[in-house]
């Protein structure tokens, strides 16, 4: 099996007296789709967090595309920045800059990419995350929600990353707009091969997209599988979770 | 290993292009070179041109990412190929997949959309902040009207007031203000006096430079400095405190509550500092006069007791009166400006910072006009 792109190995986070992750292992290979779950306060962002660089673990080792992330020099790090791409959950776009400049940001910064060849990938980028392309000359402030989700999901395919990281990125939206969503991370990842590592609540994401699911619970992950596995579980939060979604579709029929 | 990335080539007889080697973003400037020199007649098989390409063989290809696929489907494009169309012959799945996805992505596409619209031209722009400005006082203008019957409201009837809020804002607007205004006044007064001192003493008038003192400090530099001061402090962080509020949407909360956003963050922060700048103002007279007596003793030979004694016959008392009715004025001016600003505008962060630093320019600059009509009013009624 080739190198995973993905490698947690013992990672604890406490904050203050509130410990968030004992001894977290997780492992995710090339190309996988991955959806991870927990309740409120099981440091499913933090994990996410600690792999891409913005927080440090208390303990443990954090392996990304190769590299020990914590143990990395400035070089290293920046080579290893350019091979990811993150999508915050609000998006966390540049207020300051139009949506097409934004998306452009990530390719000026790189030097890679020859200054005649950045505005089509602009708008390749834009395109791709399924926005019309005079969404491009917008400002942040003026899009919708769903839409500055889209402008994020450009903004972080700018530099063609390996890996895709996003936090919540169907919360807020109709399922309409949601699914649509879904299919997007799909298709980058069966298309493109890229390896996408989302936390979501979304229930309808998990059971249309997600190939393996992960639960994070009291510090560790608590169930790792297909849906079909994590379904059969029987640790009482996972129960509890999927039954409040066979609730919550019973009730019409029982109303009507 | 020097192996061309593409090249057009011969299979049975119809030109193709053949791509090999690494085809990713990090190598687009070679890659547009390669493809540039693929057409350059020199290289092209003989007795083809390169609109007749019948297909791309991608058997040497060992990666292919988007960025890398835009440029050739642009390439094509330029050629007279269709990229969605043409045929492919010896793609791996995956980079026929990229191919056409990009190709697909990229059908009809002008780029020019996403670019904003072009800059206005210098008289375009000028006429443009004109009008802004003219705009924005305005609706200062309205909202200060809307203050005042918010205000008027809470005195009528009391129990609209907050005073929880109202006692924290005296608190943050005058006591946390007292140190900075008595060390800048006090410095003023003693430079003021020192500068005047060196002209009163060539003539023998040492006791004058109470007179110039007393009155410049208590009539104008007191109220400036300190409404200099206020604006840079409650004023900027008036805006900044609802601008963030607004952009956290806790004044729609408040909306939704049933609750007055008026009431419960304008009002208290225009009162509180309507109601504590004079005594801001008069705590920078008595700095700056101490700051002048102490040069006086110093340089001028001007006993402490002289000075006091001087100031009783010298000064009279108003221009302290004048100095300190300017003060609610320039607090109104500069509450109104601070809030509303905090209060308009798009909901985003670079709003925010923008409008904390207009608020600071505003204020002065308003406070130095509203000073200069009390100045202009004064001298009709000859005072």
């Amino acid at each position: 099996m080739t190198e995973p792109v993905i490698e947690l190995r013992g990672v604890g986070t406490r904050f203050g007296s509130q410990v968030v992750h004992e001894d977290l292992d997780l492992t995710i290979g090339r190309g996988e789709l991955v959806a991870v779950i927990g309740g409120s306060g099981t440091g499913k962002s933090v994990m996410l967090r600690e792999i891409v660089g913005l927080q440090r673990p208390d303990a443990g080792s954090v392996r990304l595309l190769g590299t020990d992330v914590w143990a990395a020099d400035a070089a290293q790090l920046s080579a290893l920045r350019r091979r990811f791409g993150m999508m915050f959950q609000d998006g966390a776009l540049f207020s300051s800059l139009s949506v097409a400049a934004n998306v452009a940001v990530p390719l000026r910064e790189s030097r890679l990419v020859p200054a005649e060849m950045i505005e089509p990938l602009v708008a390749l980028r834009l395109a791709q995350a399924g926005l019309p392309l005079d969404a491009g000359a917008k400002m942040p402030s003026e899009l919708s929600g769903g839409m500055r989700k889209r402008a994020a999901i450009a903004r972080a395919l700018a530099l063609e990353p390996e890996v895709l990281f996003l936090d919540e990125p169907t919360s807020g939206l109709d399922p309409i707009t949601a699914r649509a969503f879904d299919r997007l991370l799909e298709s980058l990842c069966e298309d493109l091969g890229i390896t996408v590592v989302l936390v979501t609540h979304d229930l309808d994401s998990l059971m249309t997209i997600a190939r393996r699911i992960v639960v994070l619970g009291r510090g560790r992950v608590a169930a790792d599988g297909d849906l079909e596995q994590i379904m059969a579980s029987d640790d009482p939060w996972i129960r509890e979770y999927f039954s409040s979604r066979q609730l919550a579709t019973g009730q019409p029929a029982n109303a009507g | 290993m020097t192996q061309d990335a593409c090249r057009i080539g011969v299979d049975s007889g119809r030109p193709v292009l053949e791509l090999a080697g690494d085809w990713r973003l990090a190598r687009l400037p070679e890659l547009a070179r390669a493809l540039r020199e693929a057409r350059a007649p020199s290289r092209q098989p003989a007795g083809f041109d390169r609109s007749s390409l019948a297909a791309i063989d991608g058997t040497d290809l060992s990666a292919l990412d988007t960025a890398a696929a835009l440029q050739l489907c642009r390439w094509l494009r330029a050629g007279g190929s269709d990229p969605s169309s043409i045929e492919l012959l010896g793609f791996e799945q995956g980079h026929e997949r990229v191919l056409r996805l990009v190709a697909r992505t990229s059908d009809g596409q002008d780029e020019s959309d996403a670019r904003p619209p072009a800059r206005r031209g210098a008289l375009a722009a000028l006429g443009a902040s004109t009008i802004a400005m003219l705009d924005m006082l305005r609706g200062h203008v309205g909202f200060l009207g809307y203050v005042l019957v918010e205000i008027g409201r809470a005195l009528v009837d009391p129990k609209q007031l907050r005073f929880g809020e109202l006692l924290t804002q005296l608190s943050r607007v005058c006591v946390s203000a007292v140190p900075v205004v008595a060390l800048v006044t006090c410095l003023i007064g003693l430079v003021f006096a020192y500068l005047l001192g060196l002209q009163a003493e060539q003539y023998g008038a040492n006791i004058f430079v109470v007179d110039g003192v007393a009155l410049g400090m208590t009539r104008e530099f007191s109220p400036m400095i300190v409404a200099v001061i206020v604006a840079g402090r409650s004023g900027a962080a008036f805006a900044a405190q609802l601008g963030t509020m607004r952009l956290n949407e806790e004044t729609d909360a408040i909306a939704v509550l049933g609750l007055s956003v008026a009431q419960v963050l304008v009002v208290p922060r225009v009162l509180a500092l309507v109601l504590t700048m004079p005594l801001l103002v008069f705590v920078g007279n008595v700095a700056g006069l101490a700051g002048a007596a102490a040069i006086a003793d110093l340089m001028l030979d001007v006993t402490p007791s002289t000075f006091v004694s001087r100031l009783h016959d010298a000064l009279a008392p108003r221009h302290v009166l004048i100095g300190l009715a300017k003060a609610p004025f320039f607090a109104l001016l500069i509450a109104v400006i601070g809030c509303r600003m905090g209060m308009t505008g798009p909901r985003d962060t670079r709003t925010i910072g923008t409008h904390t630093t207009s608020t600071v320019v505003q204020g002065i600059v308003g406070v130095i006009v509203i000073d200069a009509i009390f100045a202009i009013l004064m001298q009709r009624i000859g005072w």
